[in-house]
């Protein structure tokens, strides 16, 4: 190498190097100064696990979605903090006639969309008229207008809806309400696909807390922008950033680092591992939904009634499965299985719809036991044969019962590994096979099944959840099979019910019913874990109070009332007045490293082609 | 990886017959452009019915815990365009991909262009980085390497080019991660943990490259040294089979310095089976890397396509893996046109 090369490169990347860092720092001095003056923003940052799917609140399917259209829209009526009962939302009060027939919501005046128009009973109509209209709409949100048939806005404060019979379930509208005058030009046709994100730098029109201003379905962040004149008062954020993490250990690192000041969805074990750390707190929150293990109750075409599949045919006797809940150890499922991230489940209302929960006296409730379980099988002609093994009660074997499990699932591996254990504790053999989701629904459609692991989210009204269970779902989402007239008698009547208390008592009787006839053994409730920057952020109450979630819950409470530490809004965690500090924009770190990235990958080309340039020379 | 070096060994050991046939350039670029076309029609045909053959209703897995009645799940089917026959949804495919549309994502319900023009970039920068890094690194390890042969220097780059070509690439990135993003010790964390950019930050700004630049160092990193070996021992085996050529004999002879007959003599002819590699790696950069990807979610169209596969989204499926298979078809005629341009023997 020659001094003269030597000499050429260094002075070229030097040179180079200099340009490029000056540049950088000029940038870096010259970024404070445009915000120079004012304060800096409030933003609080939240990691979450998946990507939004659409912000058309008639496409999308996410509870990412979902947390997003609640910051951008409001609705009729929401969820109370407390236990997520009906609560006035635009609608400050409603009421009933007599015959439950037709509902009387009273809107209120005043609040705007984001463009300035005003929120009006005709925006609300417009907006339910269109899911009663069918399409797309229709599928995500028809159920919650069962039995509506016309819906009307006689003047800007009331909206009418006449139903064919009473609904029980209402005033449960969870739909978010869109702007008439920027829908009316969105056909059926074109909402198929209409994304509804920012356009030309205009954010996103709705009445919410917050505004879309950047972010597109599927991407790895979304950014949202306060509106100061929310009709609930003004949030205490100015801004409210989402980013995507599909791995959730650099999603609690961001949270150490500082990046993220909220994380959502965490694991048991990253609580244990968070717990202790000074400036964050990790909760676990209850998680309105359930795990199950679910039989195949005698697999039967709908229409014709005729069996299907190949069921294990001790399955089809209710005394065989109830005594099988006697040898599940929920306890251990919860600890070995979820890390204890969960509780252990009895019927399919969990226990934080407390007005709906049905707790199994202890008589009846199951508690790991296997020798229980063995008699009940005795009593109810499961004896034990001579190699160890329970036979039908006519003699013959009852062969292997095949756990499916969800591949995909560790808890759902998990949970079946265990019961396969503690079937063969009482005489029964079993057998897990594990499968991806989308095959498992194929197999469970065609009845061929003896058992499987999944579980089910519960909406605040158990409706729905309890419809699952009917004879009319067999062949849509019934997974069990499970017929029984009796329960779709209370079903029926349950719906039209409208005492609150009659309607309850009816909910928990269907409870008891499942319960006894045992189609599915629910082994656990679901837990949340969620961890926040508490040094930075403070004020965030869950729902349901006590014991719920921080986000992801009904509505957008806790965006519009946390509020940063030091801020004086909530007195509790003011005394430790850390000031919040959370940066927009890139760091100084960034200008630096990239700006050493970019000289770097300069510079190293420079030599190469000096190199080049060189040997050509010297050889000549 | 290994995937990629048996498309080589498969387009070498494909190499002798084209040796025995005669008629000159023109008819060997034309015998390669139709075979490439005729398998892109293969793969159009393949396609449509390889993603419907998988287990799972796109509508039972969309519609599970949120849709309730069977009206319901009816008004969804309708609105997926599902409820029509299969030669029709074949029709509507072709249409859709002949408008070069590819239809609606069933999960985005955004036109499944637009979602691969989206991704595509990240995908190009963090994979074409990584692919062009670990090329020039790997051809100049390898070359030293096979020089070296058995000294110290070849013993260290051989092994540590195992070592890392066995290691799964997404420990190495979380290995990375937890060192110079977290921070261990006394390393300051000084790489972002996840993403692309950050946001609110405008992507074609000076400070929004820098930023960008900032928050792929990890991941480009992590990629360079999980592809290196494969190029490095490819050129290291090539250089050692030239070694003992005469010609090499001669450059030494005519009293040229060392560096030269390695560069200007053994390597160029040693370059022949790396170029193919190269050549063929390129049409998998698109196809993006998953686990990378994942470990640091960026955005890219190796994540989109394994999210797409859980429900299954056919349309945004179908896509993906058309743009997948053109690009891997479209350079493996660029390899095997250049082959001929490199290696005149195998055009006569």
């Amino acid at each position: 190498m020659s001094t003269s090369r030597l000499t050429r490169c260094v002075t070229w990347c030097s040179s180079l190097a200099l340009a490029t860092a000056a540049a950088a720092l000029g940038a870096v001095t010259a970024s404070p100064a445009a915000n120079g003056g004012q304060s800096a923003p409030v933003v609080f940052h939240v990691g979450i696990g998946n990507e939004a799917d659409s912000f058309n609140p008639f496409l999308g399917i996410e509870a990412e979605s979902y947390e997003m259209w609640a910051l951008m829209y409001d609705q009729m009526i929401t969820y109370s903090m407390k236990d997520m009962s009906p609560q006035p939302g635009l609608a400050s009060s409603w009421d009933t006639s007599n015959n439950g027939l037709t509902w009387t919501f009273h809107i209120r005046s005043g609040v705007k969309w984001s463009d300035g128009q005003p929120l009006t009973a005709a925006d609300i109509a417009y907006t339910y008229n269109r899911i009663l209209d069918g399409g797309p709409e229709a599928a995500t949100w028809g159920s919650y207008l069962k039995s509506v048939t016309k819906i009307t806005a006689p003047d800007p404060e009331t909206v009418l809806l006449t139903l064919s019979k009473p609904n029980a379930v209402l005033p449960l509208l969870p739909m978010p309400i869109i702007p008439e005058h920027i829908w009316k030009n969105i056909d059926e046709d074109k909402v198929k696909s209409y994304p509804n994100e920012p356009q030309n730098g205009q954010p996103v029109v709705g009445s919410g807390p917050f505004r879309l201003v950047q972010g597109t379905a599927g991407g790895s962040s979304y950014r949202f922008v306060v509106n100061p004149d929310y009709w609930q008062g003004r949030p205490n954020f100015d801004e409210v950033d989402f980013t995507v993490f599909k791995n959730g250990d650099t999603l609690v690192q961001a949270l150490e680092k500082g990046e993220i000041d909220f994380a959502e969805g965490l694991s048991p074990l990253d609580k244990r591992a968070l717990d202790g750390r000074s400036g964050i707190t990790a909760i676990l929150g209850d998680s309105p939904g359930f795990d199950e293990i679910a039989f195949n109750t005698g697999a039967a075409d709908p229409k014709t009634g005729k069996p299907i599949g190949d069921g294990n045919p001790a399955l089809q006797d209710p005394k065989f499965r109830y005594a099988l809940g006697f040898a599940i150890n929920n306890d251990q499922i919860v600890s070995k299985v979820y890390q204890g991230g969960g509780s252990a489940g009895d019927t399919i209302v969990p226990p934080s719809y407390s007005q709906y929960h049905w707790t199994p006296p202890s008589d009846v409730a199951f508690s790991y036991d296997p020798q229980r379980a063995g008699q009940l099988l005795e009593q109810a002609g499961y004896k034990m044969g001579s190699n160890g093994l329970r036979t039908m009660p006519d003699g013959s074997p009852i062969g292997t019962l095949r756990l499916m499990a969800r591949g995909e699932s560790p808890t759902s591996v998990g949970t079946m590994q265990y019961f396969k254990e503690w079937l063969n504790n009482i005489g029964i053999n079993a057998e897990v096979q594990t499968m991806e989701s989308g095959k498992l629904t194929n197999v469970i459609l065609d009845g061929n099944f003896d058992a499987f692991q999944w579980g089910w989210y519960v909406e605040p009204d158990p409706d729905s959840m309890l419809s699952y269970m009917t004879c009319g779902q067999r062949g849509n989402w019934s997974d069990s099979w499970y017929c029984n007239p009796a329960y779709d008698k209370l079903y029926t009547a349950q719906h039209s019910e409208m005492d609150q208390a009659t309607r309850e008592d009816m909910v928990k009787q269907m409870q008891q019913m499942l319960f006894m006839d045992a189609p599915y053994l629910v082994t656990t409730y679901g837990g949340n874990v969620e961890a926040y920057r508490s040094d930075r952020f403070t004020c965030f109450t869950p729902q349901p109070n006590p014991g719920g979630v921080l986000l992801f819950q009904y509505g957008a409470y806790n965006y519009v009332h946390a509020a940063p530490v030091g801020s004086g809004v909530c007195s509790s965690a003011d005394a430790t007045a850390a000031s919040a500090s959370s940066s927009s924009g890139i760091s100084m770190v960034a200008w630096v490293v990239g700006a050493v990235v970019v000289v770097a990958v300069l510079a190293g080309a420079l030599v190469l082609a000096l190199r080049r340039r060189a040997t050509a020379g010297q050889r000549a | 990886m290994s995937v990629r070096t048996e498309v080589a060994e498969v387009t070498a050991a494909v190499q002798p017959t084209e040796r025995r046939r005669r008629g000159g350039r023109g008819r060997y670029v034309l015998s390669k452009v139709a075979g490439s076309v005729g398998a892109l029609f293969f793969m159009l045909v393949f396609n449509f019915f390889l993603f419907r053959v998988l287990p799972g209703d796109p509508v039972r897995t969309l519609g599970r815990n949120r849709l309730v009645s069977d009206k319901q799940v009816a008004e969804l089917r309708q609105t997926l365009g599902l409820d029509q026959s299969l030669p029709r949804q074949f029709v509507t495919y072709l249409e859709n991909t002949f408008t070069g549309q590819f239809g609606l994502s069933f999960r985005y319900r955004q036109p499944v262009s637009g979602l691969i023009l989206d991704r595509l970039g990240p995908t190009l920068v963090l994979v074409g980085t990584a692919t062009v890094l670990s090329t020039v690194i790997g051809i100049y390890v390898g070359m030293v390497s096979a020089w070296n042969r058995g000294r110290p220097v070849d013993n260290v780059s051989t092994w540590s080019g195992l070592v890392l070509y066995s290691m799964p690439e997404w420990w190495l990135g979380l290995l990375l991660l937890a060192v110079f993003a977290v921070g261990l010790g006394p390393v300051p964390g000084l790489f972002p943990v996840n993403g692309l950019i950050t946001t609110g930050v405008d992507m074609w700004s000076v400070a929004g490259l820098l930023d960008m630049a900032w928050h792929l160092t990890l991941p480009v990193i992590t990629l360079t040294l999980a592809y290196v070996a494969e190029y490095s021992l490819i050129m290291r085996s090539s250089l050692l089979d030239e070694m003992g050529e005469d010609y090499l004999l001669t450059a030494r002879a005519k009293g040229l310095r060392d560096i030269h007959v390695r560069r200007r003599h053994a390597a160029r002819n040693a370059l022949l089976p790396t170029t193919t590699l190269v050549a063929l790696n390129l049409g998998f950069v698109v196809s993006g890397a998953i686990t990378i990807e994942t470990v640091f979610s960026i955005p890219g169209l190796g994540l989109l396509t394994t999210e797409a596969l859980s429900v299954p989204d056919y349309p945004l499926l179908q896509g993906t893996f058309l743009f997948f298979s053109a690009a891997v078809i479209v350079a493996n005629l660029a390899a095997n046109l250049l082959y001929g341009l490199l290696d005149p023997r195998v055009r006569t």
